[in-house]
Order: C-alpha cells, then sequence, then structure tokens
C-alpha cells in the first residue's frame, strides 16, 4: 500500500517535473513537450491501474490552481480551453498504454511499450480533437486538421516511451510494475 | 522487564544476495554505536531494527515489540533518521511533516497541532511553524526529520549516518541536540569519531559481528583494520 | 510551490471555494448554450468588469493569462473571414475568452488549501463508503513535495551531462530522471513505513 501510494505521487510528480523541461522545436515552430511523455510512462510503467491513477492525482493538482502542466499553465481555465479535450484524455492514454504493456507479455519490452505508448497517443488525439472541436465549434476533422503538425512529434515520443521502458525494465525489473 | 534490543539469529538476503547472516545480540545501553565500512550490511541492519524490513529468518524485538510484525506497537517504540533527509520529508511544509506521525498514533488534528507547536518551541524553533520545507538547509531539513521522531516519543531511535554530508558546525549543532535526546540512541557510522563517547559499539563486517565492547576498545581495532585495509587496493573486488 | 492563486487579496478570496466553483459551473453552461453575439459580448463585458474590479495590477496578471489564447483566436478569426460567418466567429472567439476567463477567475482567487477542502468535502461520500480518502490527502501532499525537488534533481543531471558533453541532454535524459522517480519511490514507501503506514 505504502508502495503505491509512493509510486503513484511521484509519477503525478515526474510528470509535473518533466513539463518544466524546456520544449524541443520541430522544424516549422511546433514545439514537443516530454510532458505527455511523462502521462505514456506512468502507463507504460506502473500498469493501467497505477498510471491512470498518478495521471488523475496530477491533473487533480492542475484543476486545484498548481501552474504545473507544460509552459506554467493551470488552473480551472485549461479544462474549458482550446486543448482542454488533450488534458482530459491524459489519463485514458495511460489506462490504454498500461493495459497494452500489460497484456502483451511476448516480444520485447520496448516494442510492446513502443505500441502501447503510441496506441495511447491515438486516444489523446481522439479527446484533443473532440475537445476542441467543442471549445472552438468545428467538425472533429477541421480540428484534426489544427494538430497534424503534432503528430511526428507524439510519434518521436512513443518510441521514446518504449526504449525508456525496456532500459527500465533492465535496471529495476521490480519496478515495472505493468510486467511484474 | 523486556530488553531494549534483542537480535535472535536474524538473516536477510535482497534480491538473491545474503546481507546479514545470523546476527545475535543484546543490548541495554542508553548510546549504541555500530560501526562498518559501506556495504558491510550496516544500512539493512538499521532497517531491520525499525521493522522497515521483515528478516528472512529470525526475531527482532524492542522493548518486547516485534517490530516488523506489530507495527502498530512499532511506531511507538522505535523511530528511524535516514541518512538522507529528502528520503524522509514526506510533507511539503514543516507543520504538515511533523503532525503526520501523531496523527499516526491516533492523535486529533487539535492533539497534533499542539505536538508540532511543543517540540518546535522545545528546540527553539517556534519561527519555523508554517515554513516550506523545500528551501530549508541539509542541516535544517536533517534537524526537522529528528524533531518529527522526537514528537512521537519513541523509545530507541536508530540513526542511520543523519551526520555525514553535513558541515563541521552543523554536525556539531546536530551532535549537541542528539545528545539531548532521553531516548535509546542507536547510531550507524562508518565514522568513528562520531561514536567516540558511546557506551558501546559493534563491528558489523560482512553482514556479521566482527567485535562487540566498550566504544574505545571496538573503535581502536576498527581504526587499525581501516588503516591496513586503506593501504591495500580491495577498491577492484566485485561483490558476488 | 508558487500556486496560481492572485497575491493581490480580493474580496472574492473570502467567498467560500464551493460557491464559487458551482457558480462557474452554471456560468460556463450558460455560455455554451447562448448563441448570441450581443448575448456573448454581455458576458465578455461582464468578466472584463469582475477582472477589473479588484484594480489594475489584478486585471494585468489576469489578462497575461489569457494571452496563451492567442493563437487559437487567429486561426478562429482567419476562418470565419474566409468563410464569411463573421458572427459566428465572434460568438466562438468570445465565448472561449470568456470561458477561460471566468475559471481563470476562480483559480485566481482560491487558496489551495481551500480548494484541497472542497476536494475532501466531495470526498466525503466515498469516506462513507468506506474508501480510504486519507490516500489521496496524502497523495497530494506528496507531489507538492517531490515536484520541486525532482525538477531540482533534473536539473543537476542536465548540469552533469553538460560537464562531460557538448550537446544537449535531450530525451536520453528521460531514463534517469525516471529512475530517480522510482527510487524516490522506494525512499518514501519507506519513510511512510518507518511512521505507521496507512
Amino acid at each position: 500500500m505504502e508502495r503505491n501510494i509512493a509510486l503513484i505521487a511521484l509519477f503525478a510528480a515526474l510528470i509535473a517535473a518533466l513539463g518544466l523541461v524546456p520544449a524541443v522545436m520541430l522544424p516549422f515552430g511546433v514545439p514537443i513537450t516530454a510532458q505527455s511523455l511523462g502521462v505514456m510512462l506512468c502507463g507504460t510503467v506502473l500498469g493501467a491501474r497505477r498510471g491512470t491513477l498518478a495521471v488523475l492525482l496530477f491533473l487533480l493538482l492542475v484543476f486545484l490552481g498548481l501552474p504545473l502542466l507544460s509552459g506554467g499553465k493551470g488552473g480551472l481555465g485549461v479544462i474549458v480551453g482550446p486543448t482542454g479535450g488533450f488534458v482530459i484524455g491524459f489519463p485514458a492514454a495511460a489506462f490504454v498504454a498500461g493495459l497494452i504493456t500489460e497484456r502483451w507479455r511476448r516480444g520485447p519490452v520496448a516494442l510492446s511499450a513502443g505500441v502501447a505508448a503510441a496506441a495511447g497517443g491515438a486516444v489523446l488525439y481522439a479527446f484533443g480533437i473532440i475537445g476542441m472541436s467543442l471549445v472552438l465549434d468545428k467538425t472533429p476533422l477541421q480540428s484534426a486538421l489544427l494538430v497534424t503538425a503534432f503528430i511526428p512529434g507524439d510519434a518521436i515520443k512513443a518510441v521514446i516511451a518504449g526504449l525508456v521502458t525496456s532500459a527500465l525494465y533492465r535496471a529495476r525489473p521490480r519496478a515495472v510494475l505493468s510486467r511484474a | 522487564m523486556a530488553q531494549p534490543l534483542t537480535l535472535d539469529n536474524v538473516s536477510l538476503a535482497l534480491e538473491g544476495r545474503a546481507i546479514l547472516h545470523g546476527l545475535t545480540l543484546t543490548a541495554q545501553e542508553r548510546r549504541i554505536g555500530i560501526v562498518g565500512r559501506n556495504g558491510s550490511g550496516k544500512s539493512t541492519l538499521a532497517r531491520v531494527i525499525a521493522g522497515l524490513h521483515a528478516p528472512d529468518a529470525g526475531q527482532v524485538r524492542l522493548f518486547g515489540v516485534d517490530v516488523a510484525r506489530d507495527r502498530k506497537a512499532a511506531i511507538r517504540t522505535v523511530g528511524i533518521l535516514f541518512q538522507n533527509p529528502d528520503h524522509q520529508i514526506i510533507f511539503p511544509t514543516v507543520d504538515e511533516e511533523i503532525a503526520f506521525g501523531l496523527t499516526q498514533l491516533g492523535q486529533s488534528k487539535a492533539e497534533a497541532a499542539e505536538g508540532v507547536r511543543a517540540i518546535l518551541q522545545d528546540f527553539g524553533k517556534a519561527h519555523w511553524q508554517g515554513a516550506a520545507v523545500h528551501p530549508l538547509s541539509q542541516g535544517q531539513k536533517q534537524l526537522l526529520c529528528l524533531m518529527a521522531i522526537l514528537a512521537m516519543r519513541p523509545r530507541l531511535i536508530v540513526l542511520d549516518e543523519p551526520l555525514s554530508g553535513l558541515d563541521i558546525p552543523t554536525r556539531m549543532q546536530l551532535t549537541r541536540y542528539l545528545e539531548r535526546v532521553e531516548a535509546h540512541l542507536l547510531h550507524i557510522s562508518h565514522d568513528p569519531a562520531t561514536l567516540a563517547g558511546y557506551d558501546r559499539v559493534i563491528w558489523i563486517a560482512d553482514g556479521r559481528i566482527a567485535q562487540d565492547g566498550p566504544a574505545r576498545d571496538v573503535l581502536g581495532a576498527y581504526i587499525a583494520d581501516m588503516e591496513r585495509l586503506g593501504g591495500m587496493d580491495d577498491i577492484s573486488d566485485l561483490a558476488g | 510551490m508558487i500556486s496560481l492563486t492572485s497575491p493581490v487579496e480580493t474580496r472574492a478570496h473570502r467567498w467560500p471555494a464551493g460557491a464559487k466553483l458551482a457558480a462557474l459551473c452554471i456560468a460556463t453552461m450558460a455560455l455554451f448554450a447562448l448563441d448570441s453575439v450581443a448575448g456573448q459580448g454581455a458576458a465578455f463585458a461582464v468578466m472584463l468588469a469582475l477582472y477589473a474590479a479588484p484594480g489594475a495590477v489584478f486585471l494585468r496578471s489576469g489578462v497575461a493569462r489569457l494571452r496563451m489564447l492567442w493563437p487559437f483566436l487567429a486561426v478562429i478569426v482567419i476562418w470565419h473571414l474566409a468563410t464569411a460567418t463573421p458572427a459566428q466567429g465572434a460568438v466562438i472567439a468570445l465565448r472561449l475568452v470568456t470561458a477561460v476567463g471566468l475559471a481563470n477567475l476562480v483559480t485566481m482567487t482560491t487558496r489551495l488549501s481551500d480548494m484541497v477542502d472542497v476536494v475532501r468535502w466531495l470526498a466525503a461520500p466515498l469516506r462513507r463508503v468506506g474508501l480510504n480518502t486519507r490516500a489521496l490527502e496524502l497523495g497530494i501532499a506528496l507531489v507538492i513535495r517531490f515536484t520541486p525537488k525532482l525538477a531540482a534533481k533534473g536539473a543537476a543531471l542536465g548540469q552533469a551531462w553538460r560537464a562531460r558533453s557538448s550537446r544537449r541532454p535531450g530525451w536520453r535524459i528521460v531514463l534517469p530522471f525516471t529512475l530517480i522517480a522510482l527510487d524516490d519511490a522506494e525512499h518514501v514507501a519507506d519513510a511512510l513505513k518507518a511512521r505507521g503506514g496507512i
């Protein structure tokens, strides 16, 4: 019990701390932030249940008014803002990433965790696009056009999530609960 | 009356490696030191005595309490001060950190708040009330950990090298605070100077008791052996 | 940790947090139901007046927080000029700014401790059905405690990297960063256990 709470809280803090890492700029000036990588890692490392709880805990603190989202954003405004769907999709993304990593045990960890993170990313986009079409009053297809520039960055992040999870599995096999 | 500290044939392996090999010992001294090199198993021993690790075989009893199994009685009996205060402090503010242990003992919020005020007052740190933990210095954090433990009034406090990593004045100040403590102290250190005035010192090597007796005798032999090893090159040996 | 609560003490700081949150919910739903430019314009004006009431410093910091919306406003303006539907564009843009502005207003005028109290109140029914809400409060405290610490360790890792490399640390630093979080979690679990667990 103590270990679960500690892991959930520390990974929530990890998502927050990754939000402070300055964004890397892709060509065309599209920023990729490390924060959603943290969300994926919650799923691929802690598994579906604990990973989702870690993300929910992080979001709770954001909504309560701590500036923990990338770029120092936070508070209730982010929910009704245009990117609110992405934020609300964080826990669902972690859940899907965690579920796939837990269930797909054959083959290398890097592959299953990488695919899991990519699937989590797809879920994240689904939430994000729906949120955007509600707030901006556009069709989902029109909203999707607005976010296509970010897809390469998230594909890279899925690969990184796979590699990091597999390296963690080698370094601390006991701690990678999605495979324990 | 039950002995303050009894270890009965305690063994423990972590991740397949044997760390402690059948330790047996009884102690009632108020100031007990444990010396040993890095990796000798003394930090694991500290966690076993604090009840954080249950031994694979044997039994640890403090004042008659089986600290690994009876956790409820254990937190009234033993406290532990870790080497790195950042590993110990759970809460973002001084008050919450101290109050946590008190509410764990079953005190109400108001009682715990009173306990926090009392311990801060006792240490002349009343102005720390409400302060955030993050900007505190290493020595201040270590003192906060000590106050948080003392507020719970345990009968024995395990010190797992809390002084290493502190500068000389801070170490002297913290040592003075430790000298005032009424509870039994079990102080683990690799530095013989820290344990010089202790009632009894136990030297641990490779998870076994190498020597046990008055501080002067044990520390003398320990220093001689450490200087002998210092002339060699066992830094190249891998643990296996 | 620094929260987004405004340091400018307003009258609204003393209003009950739960009431502010309930009012925000109703106002936001009303905004999304309202389809006239005049109605949205009026709501926008009320929102601005609420920001202006506590004074210029509060207004300025409030407006600064809305600045992150400009790329989206730009998209809306271009889109609706191109499709010749300016009235619809005005409704969407005004609604976006007003909704985010009102939500930020609640955040700016409510202390973190008051927000946590609302969470505790909302969680009370869970406690009655036997769920452990202490874990939730403990989790909140742990995140507030460990986020600055992890961030500081991340910065130290970055320095250790740069001391031996001329390149930016990049994603490779995520692995040691995550290891630190995992190892810290083990220490925290020990620290919790040492003082009686949950």
